[in-house]
């Protein structure tokens, strides 16, 4: 068995100790301290990134709280101008219904008058309408030329029956 | 036992280059060589990967940070925080004896963790440095952790000398663990081999086969040894800072 020929121990473990212990100290200075080093830096990163988050979260609730309390704000300053705006517009409203009431019941008196006024002219136009058909009227019939004295006193006695 | 085709002639050592120190014969040889494309490869391997300057790493990245973090839980989970000052040592390890099975299983690539002097002298270095770091913690103190607390007194005749001999094997346990797996693996890769070759007409496929399942065993193995090297130490480091 090759293992326990003495013949190369000493140069088996000079060799062995030699680079062992070049890799003890080359791993121990250079590798392993480098491998540390970016180990830390991104965990570093990593905390500066989650604390970061955090304080972006909490400014993010904070805006949030602002923006839904400006919202409500808003919502109940909007709801009282909106009944103001409706009372206000309520009250317009009945003035202007009063108003235009006014108006016309005004209008609709003028029109009474006036239909009186023209039903009394009417009335006048119509009598003089008759003595002028039954002066006419008599004159085609018996050549009797009555003066409008005697017929307005004919149309005069029998003016009730006319009604 | 050094026949043409045996299957041990892959762990027989090959001077590549003789050289002499103090009368030392200290060659160069296909394990010296073995070592040293083990140590390149996870020195460049952890260097060049790891980019300081980028937060997001690569593939490459991933995969040195997630060896460094999975020795460092190792080590926390055992030790704790008395565990950081050795995290060079059980990393560098645990990295020595993964690559170094890793390089082996490469063909007509010498496995220098099949050899008993070096997995013993790693073993060796755990055992007195943690005695060492023992007699450091607790000064004369130490010699009770072969005191078992909570036994019966006439069975401590008995119980010492067993925790004596329990703690002076750690080294051999540890080395041989690893040793003997190495060379039974690597045996039995090289076996069925040769059954591919002397195996008349199609039916070598077989043992081919078999092989093929075999590497991806072997490689398991690799994995499975250095970390229990790797744990094992721990353990120790541990028990040299909690005696019981």
């Amino acid at each position: 068995m090759p293992q326990l020929n003495p013949e190369f121990f000493v140069s088996q473990l000079f060799w062995l100790a030699v680079f062992f212990t070049f890799l003890l100290v080359f791993l121990w200075r250079v590798s392993l301290p480098r491998i540390a080093t970016v180990l830390e830096k991104r965990q570093n990163k990593i905390d500066e990134n989650l604390s970061s988050a955090k304080e972006l979260q909490e400014k993010a609730m904070d805006i949030e709280k602002k923006i839904n309390d400006q919202i409500n704000k808003a919502k109940l300053e909007t709801d009282e101008k909106i009944k103001e705006t409706i009372n206000t517009l309520q009250e317009d409203v009945s003035s202007q219904l009063s108003l235009l009431d006014k108006d016309l019941e005004k209008k609709v008196s003028d029109a009474e008058k006036e239909i009186l006024k023209s039903k009394d002219d009417q009335m006048k136009n119509i009598n003089n309408e008759i003595a002028n058909i039954t002066k006419l009227t008599v004159g085609k019939i018996t050549d009797i030329e009555l003066s409008d004295n005697e017929l307005n006193k004919v149309i005069q006695t029998h003016k009730g029956s006319f009604n | 036992m050094a026949a043409k085709d045996s299957p041990l002639k892959q762990f027989e050592i090959d001077p590549i280059s003789n050289i002499e120190l103090a009368g030392y014969n200290i060659s160069f040889t296909n394990s010296s060589f073995s070592m040293l494309i083990t140590v390149l490869a996870i020195t460049l391997f952890l260097t060049l990967t790891v980019n300081t300057k980028s937060i997001i790493p690569s593939r490459m990245q991933l995969v040195s940070e997630l060896m460094y973090n999975f020795i460092a839980q190792l080590l926390s989970d055992t030790v704790g925080d008395n565990g950081k000052k050795y995290f060079p040592f059980v990393f560098s390890i645990f990295m020595f004896v993964l690559i170094g099975n890793m390089v082996g299983m490469i063909p007509y690539q010498f496995t220098f963790t099949s050899h008993i002097i070096v997995t013993f002298a790693l073993a060796a270095v755990v055992f007195i440095g943690v005695t060492i770091l023992g007699f450091v913690n607790h000064g004369i103190k130490f010699f009770t952790f072969f005191y078992i607390p909570g036994v019966p007194f006439y069975m401590h005749p008995l119980l010492i000398p067993i925790e004596v001999i329990s703690y002076l094997s750690r080294p051999i346990s540890l080395s041989v663990r690893l040793f003997a797996n190495m060379l039974a693996g690597h045996t039995l890769l090289k076996v069925f081999a040769g059954f591919v070759v002397s195996m008349p007409f199609f039916t070598g496929v077989f043992p081919l086969a078999f092989i093929v399942a075999l590497t991806g065993l072997e490689i398991l193995i690799a994995f499975l040894q250095a970390y229990v090297f790797a744990i094992l130490t721990c353990l120790y480091i541990n028990d040299a800072y909690h005696l019981h």
